[in-house]
């Protein structure tokens, strides 16, 4: 919406009115004292390095993946060559997030559909795949499992294929992700293992990583999922924090493991870089000081290196339109400018073909260069925390903190995170954000370039959506006849019957998986395991 | 007057959520009685829409159109005179497959008053074009 005269009522996203112009007493009293504070120290709104990207540029990491594990290798490559610094593998959502294996009856109904959000793996072979000639020892790698039942799967295999590389895990540098907000809030499966069993993978993972890869992200929690689902940037950054809080007091409860070294692990978290460029970035550095203050109010954890809220962003793909999509070349690149404004370590542009299809090859290589545009030529780089002493950005940073600690409350008054996935409580809040959104776009208060105005459907706008690769799901049901073949029966049995016993005990999930995937159990198996021990998580919404 | 019923089903596997809920409060909000039956496969999507007995399928598209050229295929042949309408990440080749097969197509970016207008228009409640 924008704003036509000095009087005029206009509201950031979150519901927080914005004047014409700011001065220094708009500052709110308790944050002013901070303003003063130069980037590296507490409480880090402003930044953990005082030479911000002049000692290191944000990590370009962008999603990618589909068909075959060789069609999803491809992309990967040809994103590293195309200057990417990391890298992500995706994996197919109807095997993957269901564990089902591609001749599942829910899988068969929709062969088609097999590859087209992210390559199948079934097995440690398909990864193996996958990874050839991937840079896993210098590159940060996502190893996939963004949603919590697939997550110890999908490390495992990635972790077995590194070691038989002869890699040592110790020295592995990645992310896990295995992200509630995606599993539970934004994106429902079909079959899902119910939250608490969730939380209990979620801090298998982390005891396991704190034991053995120390270098390792276990879990990151995703607060784009939940904003691109309807939450606002106040109720983004609440949640996340109330969903960190359920890792950290069940890590605690656990007391395996110190928890300044599972709060470091719980620092590596998502948020979404959306299209109102003030409002995202200060969202970044509310982020930062309110980890800061989380960490040392609620645990008394005081140390800069646990602090180190490090941010990883992806644009806002919803906000990527469908009509003359390459205007959203212009979209993806403003959000970025918010997200770098904010002082994010890593960032993923979403493809100018979003609302279509996942990214072509050109989207994607056009999602990297903007990235490079910015670091390289704009001088956003030179200077840290660029915005920081404005009048507007203090005060709205001040504002967005304290309105995410009301929603944070709210969460906990209700019985936490976990409570309000499981009531739909969250969802509702998120599809009243939405209604809303939507109706000032009906209603003509708000305009999107293209959709409600400007609208032109002649060339060069015109494009289509990319098809992968059309043997996605022949090809995997092949791999997977020829691995339940070839494998030694017996000791994928045995580890299957080892992991359905500590399925029912507490034992740590992780090093049975190890196994697992070492004996070539595939995908469907384990879900099965899942199946039988967790049963079904109960859906709040019918979607 | 009994309420006009709809069936709203999402063909693939993919939860995304967001865009068939909005779809489903609009026409609520409009008087249509509103079936969610969520992600459903081909016989299913059948089953329901002559259990329920409904005056239209809305089908959320999300995954390959053969997936959901399938259903409406099914749906087509085992009712014949039910009106379909589709939404979703549909890019304009497969747009324009559903269009032949005579349904009302509403990709992002499409306005909910344009929606409900298709449902009136499918279900009898006003004049088609």
């Amino acid at each position: 919406m924008r704003a036509k005269g000095p009087d005029d009522t206009v509201q950031a996203c979150s519901d927080i009115p914005l004047k014409s112009y700011y001065t220094a007493e708009d500052i709110p009293t308790a944050h002013a004292a901070r303003t003063n504070l130069a980037p590296g120290e507490a409480p880090y709104h402003r930044g953990f390095h005082p030479s911000g990207y002049r000692s290191k540029p944000w990590r370009i990491f962008q999603l990618s993946g589909f068909g075959k594990p060789e069609d999803e290798n491809e992309r990967i490559k040809f994103l590293l060559k195309n200057g990417e610094t990391g890298f992500i593998m995706e994996h197919d959502r109807n095997t993957a997030d269901h564990c089902y294996n591609v001749d599942h009856p829910e899988v068969l109904a929709r062969r088609e559909d097999v590859g087209l959000t992210g390559a199948v793996m079934q097995s440690v072979r398909d990864t193996a795949i996958c990874l050839d000639g991937l840079p896993m020892d210098t590159s940060f790698g996502h190893a996939g499992g963004a949603v919590v039942q697939h997550a110890p799967f999908a490390l495992a295999a990635y972790w077995t294929v590194a070691k038989k590389r002869g890699y040592d895990l110790e020295h592995l540098a990645g992310t896990g992700q295995s992200d509630f907000n995606l599993t539970y809030l934004g994106c429902i499966t079909k079959q899902q293992i119910p939250t608490d069993a969730g939380l209990r993978f979620n801090a298998d993972i982390i005891e396991f990583c704190t034991e053995h890869l120390p270098r390792w992200v276990p879990v990151s929690i995703a607060g784009y999922n939940g904003a691109d689902t309807g939450l606002t940037p106040d109720q983004e950054l609440g949640s996340l924090f109330a969903n960190a809080v359920e890792y950290l007091d069940e890590i605690k409860r656990r007391g395996r493991i110190a928890l300044d070294v599972a709060a470091r692990g719980c620092g590596g978290v998502s948020f979404r870089a959306s299209i109102k460029i003030f409002e995202e970035a200060c969202k970044m550095r509310a982020a930062r000081l309110m980890w800061s203050d989380l960490l040392e109010q609620r645990y008394g954890i005081t140390d800069g290196r646990v602090a180190n809220l490090r941010i990883h962003c992806v644009t806002a793909g919803s906000k990527m339109a469908y009509q003359q999509p390459m205007n959203n070349l212009v979209r993806g690149t403003l959000m970025a400018v918010s997200a770098v404004l904010g002082g994010v370590q890593s960032l993923g542009v979403s493809g100018y073909d979003e609302a279509l299809s996942i990214p072509s090859e050109h989207a994607h290589q056009m999602s990297v260069r903007i990235q490079q545009v910015l670091m390289e030529e704009t001088g956003l780089t030179d200077v840290t925390d660029p915005l920081g002493g404005s009048y507007y950005v203090e005060t709205l940073t001040a504002q967005l903190v304290e309105k995410a600690w009301g929603f944070f409350d709210e969460i906990q008054s209700r019985g936490g995170y976990l409570a309000c996935l499981d009531s739909g409580w969250l969802h509702a809040k998120a599809e009243e954000n939405q209604h809303k959104e939507f109706m000032q776009t009906e209603s003509g208060q708000a305009n999107i370039v293209g959709v409600t105005m400007a609208q032109d459907d002649a060339s060069p706008f015109e494009i289509d959506g990319f098809i992968g690769s059309d043997d996605a799901f022949d090809v995997a049901l092949e791999r997977l006849k020829e691995v339940k073949r070839s494998r030694h029966e017996q000791g994928a049995a045995n580890a299957l019957r080892r992991l359905e016993e500590v399925c029912r005990n507490d034992d740590n999930i992780m090093p049975v998986m190890m196994d697992c995937l070492e004996a070539e159990a595939t995908l469907g198996e384990i879900g099965d395991v899942y199946r039988e021990v967790f049963g079904d998580w109960r859906t709040p919404i019918q979607s | 007057m009994t309420p006009k019923r709809i069936l709203m089903a999402k063909t693939g596997l993919d939860g995304h959520w967001r865009g068939p809920t909005i779809v489903a409060r609009a026409l609520r909000d409009a008087g249509f009685e509103v079936i969610m039956i969520g992600m459903a496969t081909t016989a299913e999507i059948v089953a329901a829409a002559i259990d329920e007995d409904v005056d239209l399928v809305g089908l959320n598209i999300g995954g390959h159109i053969d997936v959901a050229l399938r259903a409406v295929d099914a749906v087509q042949s085992a009712a014949p005179d039910m009106p379909i309408f589709a939404g979703g990440t549909i890019p304009p080749h497969a747009c324009k497959q559903l269009e032949e097969k005579g349904l009302e197509v509403f990709p992002p970016g499409s306005m909910l008053t344009d929606i409900v207008d298709s449902a009136n228009r499918l279900t009898g409640l006003s004049e088609t074009q």
